[in-house]
């Protein structure tokens, strides 16, 4: 079996860069090959057996219960990694689910037009801003209680209130924290996503939540972009798409939350040199830890918002209804090759084996930034009718 | 003497083959795309 130290590339590593001239490019290029095809076995496995229940259920006039494909290609993910382990000639393709969910990201973009996105998109900055200065609060003291280091508290901090292990990766060079303080933390963070997989449908549900509601919930509380997004389209496809937005909206704040963090580091003389010579252009910064990829979105929705104007002249610009469908129905193929790889790189062995402070400090804070962000999200609908 | 390369991050990689596949449909060549 695949032990957790063996499989950091599905983790954090990005795909290669991808085929340039030379013979040893191309052949990272075929490197990637069996993975990617690896993903689109395991993510087309799920849809066929959703659609494969759901006609056996209409054949012979059985209420079978409705299982998302999400759900089957996690699972089978999950089953494999698991059991028979992921062989070295397919986890470089599969690393490239990251990539595939940012491309899936950037498709989605058709499915918004720009009001959505400023109207939902300014209600999630709001309650990513109170939830993030509740979670700061509330982790660095549950840290300070349960005597760990500030360089770990402050990882947990960030990767459970801003953006999982992305955050995790860019703070941990602010702020030196140690590798293994920077494994703990997201290992932490790995484990509770994807226990939150299987939390977060049961509870909407049982709360009767709208898919508006449940979206942002989801896309401010789950940690990880890809468990946020699968935690979404267990619910449904249209929560699916308003986790997204919501969680984008996280991504973005992550250059300030770092930059925030590496001032306050190098005024307390903590930070490393490198590191502080960092700070002298903090608008390079910024950019530098900013997810492009979001540009990529707003672009993509921007063409969309154009082609449902109602003059002639200005829809021509952007794209027709058919159009949006196609782009829509291609982010669902690259989420699809996502979520095999959410389940090919969830190793069921972190999810005991942290066992110790790191893991409880996560679990209490999870569990307390889930609820207040309910809360927040449950009284936003009540205020601005989601 | 050879020349730097470009490297592109995996955000860099995704805007492209996105707008790509957007210019493809846009343009028609791609008409439709099943679910």
């Amino acid at each position: 079996m695949a032990t957790p130290a063996e499989l950091p590339d599905l983790r954090t590593e990005y795909p290669p860069h991808a085929a340039g001239r030379n013979p040893a490019e191309r052949s990272i290029l075929l490197g990637l090959i069996p993975g990617i095809a690896l993903l689109a076995v395991v993510g087309y496995a799920g849809k066929f057996v959703e659609h494969f229940i759901n006609t056996y259920g209409k054949t012979h006039h059985l209420v079978l219960p409705n299982i998302e494909y999400v759900l089957w290609a996690i699972l089978f993910g999950i089953l494999i990694s698991n059991t028979v382990g992921l062989p070295r000639i397919f986890r470089a393709g599969v690393a490239t689910y990251e990539f595939w969910l940012k491309a899936g990201i950037i498709l989605l973009g058709a499915r918004f037009i720009l009001g959505d996105i400023l109207k939902l998109g300014g209600i999630s900055l709001i309650l990513v801003f109170i939830a993030f200065a509740f979670s700061l609060t509330f982790m660095t003291w549950l840290g300070r209680a349960f005597n760990l280091g500030p360089q770990l508290t402050t990882l947990l901090a960030v990767g459970s209130s801003v953006c999982g292990v992305s955050a995790i990766i860019a703070t941990q060079g602010a702020i030196d924290a140690d590798e293994k303080d920077s494994s703990t933390a997201i290992a932490a963070i790995l484990a509770l996503g994807a226990i939150s997989l299987f939390t977060f449908p049961l509870i909407g549900h049982a709360l009767h939540m709208s898919d508006r509601a449940y979206g942002l919930w989801a896309g401010l509380a789950v940690d990880n972009t890809a468990e946020a997004t699968a935690a979404g389209a267990l619910y449904s496809d249209a929560a699916g798409k308003f986790a997204v937005l919501a969680k984008t909206c996280r991504n973005a704040l992550i250059g300030f939350v770092v930059l925030a963090y590496a001032i306050q580091w190098a005024r307390k003389g903590l930070a490393s040199r490198a590191a502080t010579a960092q700070l002298d252009n903090k608008a390079a910064f910024l950019w530098k830890k900013f997810p492009k990829f979001v540009l990529g979105f707003l672009f993509i929705s921007l063409l969309a918002t154009l082609g449902s104007s109602a003059n002639p002249a200005i829809a021509a610009l952007g794209f027709n209804k058919p159009q949006l469908l196609a782009l829509g129905n291609l982010s669902r193929w690259a989420f699809l090759l996502t979520f095999a790889g959410v389940g090919l790189r969830t190793n069921l062995k972190d999810l005991f084996k942290q066992g110790g402070r790191p893991f409880l400090v996560g679990a209490v804070g999870e569990i307390a930034i889930a609820a207040i962000t309910l809360l927040l999200v449950v009284g936003a609908d009540h205020f601005f009718h989601l | 003497m050879s020349t730097p390369r470009t490297r592109f991050s995996t955000d860099a990689w995704a805007i492209v083959l996105s707008l790509a596949l957007a210019l493809i449909i846009r343009i028609g060549v791609l008409k439709a795309v099943p679910w």
